[in-house]
């Protein structure tokens, strides 16, 4: 009784802006990577070195924002790379470097976006599979249309995508405006409308919401459409920020969409989602690349740091340290009665 | 889900199982019949292109590139070639290096006569290479060193003198820098050979008054769009004087380098292998950036010609070519303009490489 009405009130919290633990902590990490990088390597914190970091990190922003949403419902989303290469392709292969077809191809993008969604949506809100089949199912038929439409062969960006998402404006990438939009719209989607709310209530207990009538099945649906959505923005903004891509391009970005979300500090079990958390953990995830990068260790030492600190992130949330250290203080403080035994 | 899924795998395996018979015939019933390196040739045809009817497969480990749209094209244009060729069949280990393994194995049980493989994952793939060969296949991997022996494990490596770019891209950065410099190389991903190699040539051209900078032998960028830019991001933002960046994928270069003239600095010169995309971009930028000068050797699509060519001379009794390795040739410079100048044409799309045999509009309909 006494947990509930403490929940309730950590509710009621958070809807006035108490930034939550995930936000402090990778907001301080952030802060505490940004002085270490000034310190060590200057130069990865320099105006150039940021206007080719945050493109990145606005990607993978955007994609941590998708995949928190179906991690909140307790799922994981394996067709990351599928959907972003297939989005590159489209918005690449289609166009052939004539800006005139680039929206009627965004548009084509957006629709097998949505179809994935709702297939992902289906199978697992309605069906019941597992997310990590379902979606790996999901991800084998989106590069099998991805090699379907491409031949395996992605075209030049064209012009157009290239100075609008690639491109600057007052000195800021694009790209970064682009995140901060996908940023505000999943902010007041999930914090600021009914719907939302019952979405993040969904995520917490799905039997309790089922049980006080809350459509499970839409909401956990809708959180895989949503996603989708999201890989689809951010496969056209990498297309137009790398040239010349490649029709595998989202590869590599599967296992930064659940670190982020993991940094941010939602958890893997389903609930809340801190989407301002999640955006940061992406900043903090791609300086730390570009600060070992710059140290000018070697390619085996950057993937250790990197791997350390996804360990350390995780292990913050998920690792109960003040038990941990209760114990070992309970330990050091009566060491008497144990020796006595 | 489980019960569609078996039903959906059996049906798939079931139709492979079809297709891989059906032209396995014919390959099968070719293999009874032995040449005994006596060569004949067909009328009209190149020297290469023996009498005996072969089914002949060309396999990729990873396809997902124009670089390998034009190259898998140029080895069916050349395989195209020669008539006793009866079947041509290509596939896609798509980056996986087991599916690429039993690419290898299914070519082999579909009755294929030769095949001309594309060893991405190297000596990863040299036991289904082995198997292939042990089977009677005529087996050419070609361009990246899949280990083992000729003869052992396959009939013929035919690599790239890698070496030789190496060497093309010291001479002339010794010839237009002579006063010595800081050299950026990128390369492939870590430890590969062709990499390795050309740095190794040029280290040897170079001596001690150029400095690569970065880390050696090459920064790795998996001659992946994303990786180049965030490496040379960094790059960038961390040396102040950078005389030249040497890339063996140079239009994976094209997005990055804008970053020098958004920090007030020129575009240093630039050598690379070739790329029209790259090519355009110097045209358009050679104004801005005085330092920008560019200097390519051609890319080498064509490394597969000369692999088909072996496989099929071995498989149909032809004449085998000379050569073994292929050399890529400079293509552009743009301070000697010899032997062309930097070549951009700005009617074909970025991605085709106009070093290549293959006419450039061509290039531009694959994979439409």
């Amino acid at each position: 009784m006494t947990d509930a009405t403490k929940r309730e009130v950590n509710t009621l919290k958070s809807a006035r802006f108490i930034p939550s633990k995930g936000l402090i902590t990778v907001g301080s990490a952030t802060v505490l990577l940004l002085v270490i990088s000034a310190v060590l390597a200057p130069s990865s914190v320099s105006p150039t070195s940021l206007s080719g970091m945050l493109p990145i990190a606005a990607v993978l922003a955007v994609l941590g924002l998708g995949q928190m949403l179906v991690v909140q419902q307790g799922g994981i989303d394996l067709s990351v790379p599928g959907a972003m290469s297939l989005a590159i392709v489209i918005v690449t292969h289609q166009p052939d470097g004539d800006d005139s077809k680039l929206v009627p191809a965004i548009m084509l993008a957006v629709v097998f976006a949505l179809i994935a969604g709702v297939a992902n949506g289906l199978m697992i809100g309605g069906l019941r599979l597992n997310p990590i089949i379902a979606t790996l199912g999901t991800n084998a038929l989106l590069y099998g249309a991805d090699l379907a439409i491409s031949g395996g062969r992605p075209r030049i960006t064209t012009d157009l995508l290239r100075s609008v998402t690639g491109g600057q404006t007052f000195g800021i990438p694009n790209a970064v405006f682009f995140a901060l939009g996908a940023l505000l719209l999943v902010t007041v989607l999930v914090k600021k409308t009914v719907a939302g709310r019952r979405f993040e209530a969904i995520g917490s207990s799905p039997d309790a919401a089922r049980a006080i009538g809350l459509r499970v099945r839409l909401h956990q649906t809708s959180a895989y459409v949503w996603a989708q959505l999201l890989y689809c923005l951010a496969g056209v903004m990498i297309a137009g920020i790398t040239a010349q891509p490649s029709a595998f391009e989202g590869d590599k970005f599967l296992l930064p969409s659940v670190a982020v979300v993991v940094l941010g500090g939602t958890s893997l079990l389903g609930g809340r989602g801190f989407p301002l958390a999640t955006v940061i953990a992406a900043i903090f995830l791609q300086q730390l690349t570009q600060f070992v990068i710059t140290l000018g260790v070697t390619t085996a030492v950057q993937t250790l740091v990197q791997a350390a600190a996804l360990a350390v992130g995780v292990s913050l949330y998920t690792v109960d340290w003040r038990g941990i250290i209760a114990k070992f203080g309970d330990r050091s403080r009566t060491p008497q009665p144990t020796g006595a035994a | 889900m489980k019960p569609r899924t078996t039903i959906a795998s059996l049906v798939a395996v079931a139709s492979i199982t079809m297709v891989l018979s059906g032209c396995g015939t014919a390959g099968v019933s070719n293999n009874a019949e032995e040449t005994d390196g006596a060569v004949t040739q067909v009328e009209g045809a190149p020297s290469w292109c023996g009498t005996k009817e072969i089914s002949f497969a060309l396999l990729d480990g990873f396809g997902g590139n124009s670089w390998r749209l034009v190259t898998t094209a140029s080895g069916k244009e050349e395989a195209e070639k020669c008539p006793s060729v009866t079947k041509f069949t290509y596939a896609d280990g798509q980056g996986s290096t087991s599916k690429a393994s039993s690419d290898i194995k299914s070519m082999v049980s579909s009755g294929v006569d030769a095949m001309v493989v594309f060893p991405d994952a190297g000596k990863a793939v040299l036991p289904a290479l082995t198997a292939a060969y042990k089977a009677g296949v005529v087996t050419v991997p070609y361009r990246v060193d899949p280990g083992g022996e000729a003869g052992v494990n396959y009939d013929k490596w035919i690599g790239d003198d890698f070496a030789n770019d190496g060497t093309n891209w010291g001479n002339w950065i010794k010839t237009n820098i002579p006063a010595g410099g800081n050299v950026l190389f990128l390369g492939g991903p870590a430890g590969n050979s062709q990499s390795t190699d050309e740095y190794d040539a040029m280290v040897k051209v170079l001596g001690d008054d150029y400095t690569f900078i970065g880390e050696t032998p090459f920064q790795p960028t998996n001659w992946d769009p994303t990786l180049t830019q965030t490496l040379l991001t960094a790059d960038i933002a961390k040396y102040d004087k950078i005389d030249v960046i040497v890339s063996d994928f140079g239009p994976t270069l094209v997005s990055s380098l804008p970053l020098f003239e958004k920090s007030g600095r020129s575009i240093p010169a630039v050598v690379a292998s070739d790329g029209n995309s790259l090519s355009c971009f110097w045209e358009d930028n050679k104004d801005a950036n005085p330092d920008f000068e560019l200097m390519t050797v051609a890319t080498g699509n064509d490394n597969v010609r000369l692999a088909v060519q072996y496989a099929i001379a071995k498989a149909t009794g032809g004449t085998l070519p000379t050569e073994d390795t292929f050399k890529g040739p400079i293509f552009e410079d743009s301070v000697s303009g010899e032997p062309n100048g930097v070549q951009c044409d700005k009617d074909l799309p970025g991605d085709v490489y106009l070093s290549a045999e293959m006419d450039g509009e061509v290039q531009a309909e694959l994979g439409k």
